[in-house]
């Protein structure tokens, strides 16, 4: 059993073919369960999976070895964002002043309290590293993670934890300060809880998605731009 | 075949971002780059191409699938993280509403008037 599992292993067939399944499957009980807002369907496929890994013995290392094939699209995938980037181009411009100050204060601060919190309470390099792109959409956080030298599962998870927690308080925090615009809270969705906050914008409205999709994309290449060399700055300084 | 000359221009898009970001030694993903030049060559262009679309919407369409490899690897590294919960809960949680309430408040200051209009 162990030696045809080994030889199933030696090409990344097994492993493809089971992140797919997983992928489909995790798709449909999440759809059983009546697709609560608050989890990712993306968390149901990894836990299935993550079940069928520890079942089948099969070891996390090896499979990722072969899954890398698959991750390999994420390259290709990040500049298809380019697309729906400049199909809301009309809204950028729109509101460019506004966009202007807010995105790269609002994408430096997702970054900067986090890694501020955890540093205070003495977490690691690795971890801060990790911790950082919290709020990046995940193609463009894992390249990110591997130039800051933190670990890609370990921020997975705090993206998967950032989305769901954003959408509880971006509500929580909108309505306090009276804010029902839905340009407001779709931006604020995107730019704190990327993907996940996006699904969730799109269900309040078609505005609030499409503000929503642009933090996001925005969010991301201000923090893949800006972050790489703010990392930086405490070493060049001491 | 709509969809395999749209996946040669993505390609080439990242293979150029990746040179670009090699030879300027920017600390940047090569996708990011590409990423950007698509938007600036779509920008130029005026308009989508077939080719391109065919191939970009079914691959962000996918993306939830991609990240998965990665994704599944947090619950085998559980074990590895004990004792620094507290920290990655802490800034997790603490960050995102810190984080929320800054681009809500600055936003709201920024658009004024016109925020509380558009209801």
């Amino acid at each position: 059993m162990s030696e045809l599992l080994d030889h199933l292993l030696a090409t990344p067939l097994l492993a493809i073919a089971l992140t797919l399944a997983a992928y489909f499957a995790g798709g449909r009980l999440f759809r059983l369960v009546g697709a609560p807002a608050w989890c990712p369907p993306i968390l149901v496929a990894a836990l299935l999976l993550a079940g069928v890994l520890a079942v089948l013995g099969i070891d996390y290392a090896d499979y990722r070895e072969g899954a890398g094939w698959l991750m390999l699209l994420l390259g290709p995938a990040t500049v298809a964002l380019g697309l729906p980037l400049y199909q809301q181009m009309g809204h950028i411009r729109a509101m460019w002043r506004p966009l202007l100050v807010c995105l790269p204060i609002s994408a430096l601060m997702a970054a900067f309290y986090a890694v501020g919190i955890a540093w205070l309470l003495n977490a690691p390099p690795e971890i801060l590293a990790s911790l950082a792109p919290k709020s990046v959409t995940a193609p463009i956080a894992i390249g990110i993670t591997e130039q800051l030298g933190g670990s890609v599962s370990l921020m997975m998870g705090g993206l998967l934890l950032t989305g769901v927690v954003a959408i509880g308080f971006v509500d929580l925090v909108a309505r306090w300060l009276k804010i029902r615009d839905p340009r407001l809270i779709g931006l604020a969705l995107g730019i704190n809880g990327h993907a996940i906050g996006t699904v969730r914008a799109f269900e309040i409205g078609p505005t609030a998605g499409a503000f929503a999709s642009l933090g996001m994309s925005l969010t991301g290449i201000l923090t893949a731009l800006l972050l790489p060399l703010a990392w930086q700055l405490p070493g060049l300084v001491g | 075949m709509a969809v395999l000359r749209g996946f040669l221009w993505l390609l080439g898009f990242l293979l150029l971002g990746d040179i670009l970001a090699t030879l300027a030694g920017l600390p940047v993903s090569a996708g990011v780059i590409g990423m950007l030049l698509l938007t600036a060559w779509l920008m130029i262009r005026g308009t989508v191409s077939a080719d391109i679309a065919a191939a970009a919407q079914p691959l962000i369409g996918v993306l939830a699938m991609l990240i998965m490899p990665g994704v599944v690897g947090v619950f085998f590294i559980l074990g590895t993280l004990a004792g620094q919960w507290l920290a990655i809960l802490a800034a997790l949680v603490g960050g995102t509403l810190l984080s929320v309430f800054t681009t809500l408040w600055l936003m709201r200051r920024l658009m004024g008037k016109e925020s509380l209009d558009h209801e």
